[in-house]
């Protein structure tokens, strides 16, 4: 089997839901005869007709509406964001709606609202944010942040399978830049496990989507003085995995909390609330957190790079913490 | 408006009233003429075009007033008109209009009796009336079918009674009891029902029923059958983006979705004429490319005819329609609000049409209710009103520890489709082609 894209990934993912179950449908802002602002879902109306690729007129919160109108009646719609940042347009439907249905008139709403989220490809300020936070927050949605190829086609068709809103955040930067090779049979991945994307005895990295790569490259490079990273790829943002957290940090009793989302009010925050209640007599250093400035994403090459956390940032706290 | 516009739209009408000539005809399908003869079926169109079934069009609007130091809200026009009987209705039979009849009682009753459990101190927060306003819940909501959709708003309790619900459902609802249908979970009239009645539960924002009933509508279409979806906003409501947004999206795919814009003249204390600077609020519909009518919201029958109109029109595939009701909320926007903002010529006015009153001089002038029939009919709502608050008021409430329960659905639950396997097109089973390499940012 050929190597497959992060990209192309989901796009396998989607297209074998809608030929397992009729239910499925796509609904999303150029989705159709042109295939999406990034093409993951070109060429599926051909396949699949108009009914289920549906074009819509530019309104987020009509598209979450009707995509949980319909999940009424049975039908599990796929809503694509053209991007992520536009989901604040639909934050009403998604977090007083969407998320409060089953819990209010036991309603459940098996939907799944997808899109292109973060930074590092000049997108300026509206399209490149990581608002994946302000959901994590809502109870009653499932927030999933995938990392890798095998992940992302597995977590999309866990995310259309499960009886719940899933917000599925896909990184935009790693759309066309990381490839493998996917299982051949029909498989998911389970939502709210996290992953150890590299076994380390010395120091822990808690992280997720893109900023696993960033990960990886300072244990590269901090492999050769010797100390070795656990990196913990959390893919679902909510529910998290308290018991991986608290796993990871009783193996190497030191930790760095690292995301693309800005620092204040980030995930990073919570995790450390989370390592405090469960493992905090294993640790032997300071939590560290390492996330973007809290600014808005700037647009200009310099600007963005000085903005997002980097392979530097991730080395020189892991030395301090290592010597601490 | 463009030509073609325009067109489209008076053609719409034309089909419509074609159609429901034919149904009416048809005894299939639950309604036939009443005896009316078609001279008083004769519709009046206001200055663009949109036809306007009332009998009286009330020449009014609100103004500002500065009288030493107070702002006030005062009438100009001429309100001293008396009200016209109702409009024969194409459709009703005397069996069904006596039962709109009972429904809307049953909903005045209801709310009556929140009111005094409000005063007792039994309802946990506020209520919410629809005094006023219960011919168009009431009679809107029985135009449709079983499998059809409603989204209703606080004051359309009495579509909640028509749909099945009972008054102890919406009392337990107000008192948080435990039996309420959100079993304490949410408030009043925020409750909803998927799979018997389906009814979609409204949220405290308003406007974001209708893209969501517009998706109703269309995951029964996927699935192969055209459903009526009937939701309502107020003329406050119908500021909102998401109205715009939701119904827009309806008139575009050709959704049966029915918006009844509920002109009830005050969105709390603010004037229609602060939300909107269109005289009626139907010409939206020329903007939607959707048919649209003006009834008298006090009157039931134009209600009722319009709203089964539109609903022939969603089963056929025609899409949406946008109905303004006029009429006005005789009380405050909750129990606490003494409405003192509202110039009291308008209560004169309005008070003279207070739908039940109206309603009952018809069944009584058509002597398809006779005055013992009626005083039988009015008690026995009451006993069912008073058996109901019994029931309501001995309920507990809930244990304050199943408070984190039903947060997330388990995935063992079997999700039904509601109206059979989806519809799709017949393709080889093929594996998804490589994507193109073009994308916005890289």
């Amino acid at each position: 089997m050929a190597p497959v894209t992060y990209l192309e990934a989901i796009r396998e993912g989607i297209w074998e839901e809608m030929e397992r179950d009729p239910a499925v449908f796509c609904i999303g802002e150029d989705i159709g005869v042109y295939g999406g602002a990034f093409k993951v879902t070109e060429g599926f109306v051909h396949h699949f007709g108009s009914e289920r690729v549906i074009d819509t007129p530019i309104a987020e919160a009509a598209i979450v509406g009707a995509a949980f109108g319909a999940s009424l009646t049975g039908m599990r719609p796929v809503a694509e964001f053209q991007f992520m940042d536009f989901i604040s347009c639909a934050h009403n439907q998604i977090i007083n709606m969407v998320a409060k249905a089953n819990y209010r008139w036991d309603a459940p709403a098996p939907l799944v609202l997808r899109g292109p989220s973060g930074g590092g490809v000049s997108g300026g300020p509206f399209h490149s944010q990581n608002p994946e936070t302000y959901y994590a927050h809502t109870p009653g949605l499932k927030v999933i942040c995938p990392a890798t190829a095998r992940d992302a086609k597995g977590l999309i068709k866990a995310a259309i399978r499960d009886n719940n809103p899933c917000l599925f955040f896909e990184h935009k930067f790693l759309y066309r830049r990381i490839k493998e090779e996917l299982p051949a049979e029909d498989y998911t991945v389970e939502i709210g496990k996290a992953r150890t994307h590299r076994e380390g005895r010395d120091l822990s990295v808690i992280t997720y989507a893109a900023m696993v790569y960033v990960a990886q490259e300072a244990a590269d490079i901090l492999a050769k003085e010797g100390i070795e990273l656990d990196i913990v790829d959390l893919r679902t943002v909510a529910p998290l995995d308290k018991e991986a957290i608290a796993k990871t940090v009783k193996k190497t009793n030191r930790v760095i909390i690292l995301h693309e989302d800005t620092k204040t009010g980030g995930l990073a925050g919570e995790i450390a609330a989370v390592i405090n209640e469960l493992a905090f007599d294993d640790l032997d250093a300071p939590i560290v957190r390492i996330a973007s400035l809290d600014i808005p994403v700037p647009f200009s090459p310099p600007l963005e790079k000085f903005f997002l956390p980097k392979v530097e940032d991730v080395v020189r706290e892991a030395r301090r913490l290592r010597a601490y | 408006m463009k030509k073609s516009e325009s067109k489209s739209q008076a053609k719409a009408s034309i089909k419509t009233a074609r159609r429901s000539s034919q149904s009416s005809a048809s005894a299939a399908n639950g309604s036939r003429r009443n005896g009316a003869s078609s001279e008083k079926y004769s519709v009046r169109k206001n200055p663009y075009g949109i036809l306007d079934y009332r009998l009286e069009v009330l020449d009014c609007r609100t103004v500002e007033e500065w009288t030493d130091g107070q702002f006030r809200y005062t009438v100009e026009g001429d309100l001293s008109a008396e009200p016209p009987p109702l409009r024969e209705s194409r459709y009703l039979n005397k069996q069904q209009s006596i039962e709109i009849y009972r429904y809307m009682l049953l909903n005045r009753k209801m709310e009556q009796t929140l009111e005094n459990l409000f005063k007792q101190q039994k309802v946990v927060g506020g209520v919410y009336l629809g005094l006023g306003q219960e011919g168009c819940s009431c009679a809107s909501a029985y135009a449709l079918r079983k499998g059809d959709w409603i989204g209703p708003l606080i004051r359309n309790q009495g579509a909640l009674l028509v749909r099945g619900f009972k008054p102890r459902d919406v009392m337990m609802q107000y008192m948080a009891k435990s039996g309420a249908p959100t079993g304490g979970r949410d408030a009043g009239s925020h409750f909803g029902d998927k799979l018997q009645r389906h009814i979609a539960a409204p949220i405290s924002m308003l406007g974001d029923l209708i893209p969501v009933l517009a998706g109703v509508a269309l995951g029964a279409r996927l699935q192969g059958k055209n459903i009526a979806c009937l939701t309502w906003v107020g003329d406050g409501g119908q500021s909102t983006g998401p109205t715009y947004e939701g119904f827009n999206f309806a008139a575009v795919q050709k959704l049966g979705v029915i918006l009844i814009v509920e002109n009830n003249l005050w969105a709390y204390s603010t004037p229609v004429d602060r939300q909107a600077a269109c005289k009626d609020l139907a010409n939206r519909s020329i903007g939607y490319g959707v048919p649209g009518f003006i009834v008298d919201g006090t009157d039931p029958n134009q209600v009722y005819d319009v709203t089964y109109d539109a609903a022939q029109r969603a089963y056929a595939g025609e899409g949406a329609t946008l109905i303004e009701a006029k009429m006005m909320r005789m009380r405050g926007h909750a129990m606490h609000d003494a409405a003192a903002y509202v110039p009291q010529p308008y209560f004169e006015y309005w008070k003279k049409r207070d739908p039940i009153t109206r309603m009952e001089k018809y069944l009584l002038d058509k002597r398809w209710l006779s005055a013992k029939e009626n005083s039988d009919l009015i008690a026995s709502t009451q006993n069912e009103i008073d058996e109901d608050r019994e029931f309501a008021d001995a309920s507990p409430y809930p244990e304050g520890s199943t408070a984190g329960e039903r947060v997330i659905c388990d995935n063992s639950v079997e999700i039904p489709l509601l109206y059979g396997k989806p519809k799709v097109k017949k393709a080889e089973k093929k594996k998804v082609g490589a994507a193109s390499d073009v994308a916005h940012f890289r």
